[in-house]
């Protein structure tokens, strides 16, 4: 170790620079948070509204999970698989908002929903067939456990396994099980016209 | 992915068609499926049976979400609206946390570095305007759809009729109210001009969002502030009579108000003499801008005064 002039000159300002560049970090956090929530936000946003919740709703919760995302980041906690961790924030959030808005009467039915948007379709008899079909499609997707509803949803979105067992606390088998089970009922209703 | 031990004699299941399919496999198991598929026609007959089942199940995840998704640029707008409240507080935690520790000057050096760090970041990021032009005083009889697209609360039309007057107009709380000015890049010395509005007026149903609100010239345009409260009396009025949809009423005046108001008043310029009818206004708002001007005002008596 030198004991030299130099090194007492450059060792003084150190601690002032460590605190500096404090707010700095803020605003890289800040501009990330906006960057992530650029490339998840809609895919979220969909995700949410596959639990019946108003769009009201499913804007809240977007809103408050890039909230939390952003105080998770500023704590310095892992960085690890951000996309998971925006779900499954998400995710809890709309099991909360749903609970909470059954617990008051509100509810939204998906009937209403999907029949809604129908598809423009050449002649009127293909749209009554098409909207048949959705209507049995639905009927079939609704009468699916909750979690496949769910598995199918975030599979939809673009998730991988690995984060969909992560986000619904299960195993990877089961993901994969409860995808191809899901899918094998749809196929099914479509034998049965 | 675990390894999957393909017996290519039998057939696959839907499972590990599915795995293949979304390639969750590793790149043993998924040659060894591919190898299996190109002599298995009944694999590949259910192979597209499932993704049949796929597209069926996105057609509906779509629908759920088609036309219902608001803009992107309004909640993103919100959302570093709020990540700057939240970055103010946790600053302002973390300068009293330091303080005990660092001198005065490093702090205030922090708080420097923060303001350069924040304009730097809003000039790249383009995400508040007019940094560099002259921001126009009169030009803002309507808002920047980006920054106020609308935002409504989840009521129906019972709700807003009947009972007159019932509730209050929800107040504004101050940090809303600057992030508003500050995101339209209003300076204080301009704001004696504006007041902050509701673009959708709660009597319709609107909501006390940022995305909501935008500071609106009293006098200086012809479209001013009184002009959209007539419109706004005339829109509750035909929602309550059943003669407009609640929606169509919201849409109209989150669009652009001043179409809605000529369509509706059967004129191409505002009526002569609004009655003052100031009931959606937000006093706060009024009472911080006349706050804002005391002091101005104080200047200007001690002029006389020096003069003689």
């Amino acid at each position: 170790m030198t004991d030299s002039n130099q090194d007492s000159t450059i060792s003084l300002p150190l601690p002032a620079m460590a605190s500096a560049t404090l707010p700095a970090v803020h605003s890289e956090i800040e501009a990330e948070v906006v960057s992530l929530f650029d490339q998840f936000q809609d895919r979220l946003f969909g995700y949410v509204l596959s639990f019946g919740l108003t769009v009201h709703d499913a804007e809240d919760i977007v809103q408050e999970t890039f909230l939390s995302l952003f105080r998770h980041l500023q704590l310095g906690r892992s960085r690890r698989n951000l996309r998971g961790w925006v779900f499954r924030v998400g995710h809890n959030l709309a099991l909360k908002r749903r609970s909470a808005n059954q617990a008051s009467g509100i509810n939204v039915a998906y009937d209403e929903i999907a029949t809604a948007h129908s598809c423009p379709g050449p002649s009127a008899e293909e749209q009554i067939a098409f909207s048949q079909r959705q209507k049995r499609l639905l009927a079939v997707l609704q009468a699916l456990p909750e979690q496949d509803q769910r598995c199918l949803s975030l599979r939809a979105e673009g998730l991988k396994y690995r984060e969909i067992a992560e986000i619904l606390g299960i195993s990877l088998g089961g993901v994969s099980m409860s995808l191809a089970r899901s899918l094998a009922r749809l196929t099914r209703s479509e034998g049965r016209e | 992915m675990r390894d999957k031990d393909v017996h290519l004699h039998t057939h696959l299941s839907d499972q590990d068609l599915l795995l293949f399919a979304d390639g969750e496999l590793s790149v043993h198991s998924a040659n060894r499926m591919r190898e299996h598929l190109a002599a298995c026609w009944t694999c590949r007959a259910r192979a597209t049976e499932l993704e049949g089942a796929i597209a069926d199940f996105v057609q509906i995840h779509q629908s759920r979400v088609d036309g219902r998704m608001p803009p992107a640029a309004g909640l993103r707008a919100s959302l570093r609206a709020q990540l700057a409240v939240a970055a103010a507080t946790a600053h302002k935690s973390r300068f009293r946390l330091f303080s005990g520790v660092f001198s005065r000057q490093v702090a205030l050096a922090c708080v420097a570095l923060l303001i350069v760090a924040a304009g730097v970041w809003r000039m790249r990021s383009g995400g508040f305007r007019s940094m560099g032009g002259a921001f126009q005083v009169q030009a803002r009889a309507l808002p920047d759809r980006t920054l106020t697209p609308g935002f409504t609360r989840d009521v129906k039309q019972a709700d807003l009729c009947g009972r007159q007057h019932a509730d209050a107009p929800p107040a504004v709380d101050i940090s809303t109210e600057q992030i508003v000015f500050k995101e339209y890049g209003l300076p204080v010395s301009a704001s004696k001009a504006y007041e902050l509005d509701y673009l959708i007026t709660p009597e319709l149903g609107g909501a006390n969002d940022v995305r909501n609100l935008w500071p609106e010239p009293y006098t200086s345009t012809a479209w001013n502030a009184h002009v959209k409260d007539e419109l706004e009396n005339r829109l509750h009025e035909m929602v309550c009579n059943g003669q407009i949809d609640l929606s169509t009423a919201q849409n109209e005046i989150a669009t652009d108000w001043i179409a809605a108001y000529k369509l509706h008043f059967h004129t191409d310029s505002p009526l002569p003499n609004p009655e003052n009818r100031t009931a959606s206004r937000i006093n706060h708002a009024s009472a911080w801008l006349v706050a804002l001007q005391l002091p101005r005002l104080s200047v200007f008596g001690l002029r006389p005064a020096s003069n003689r």
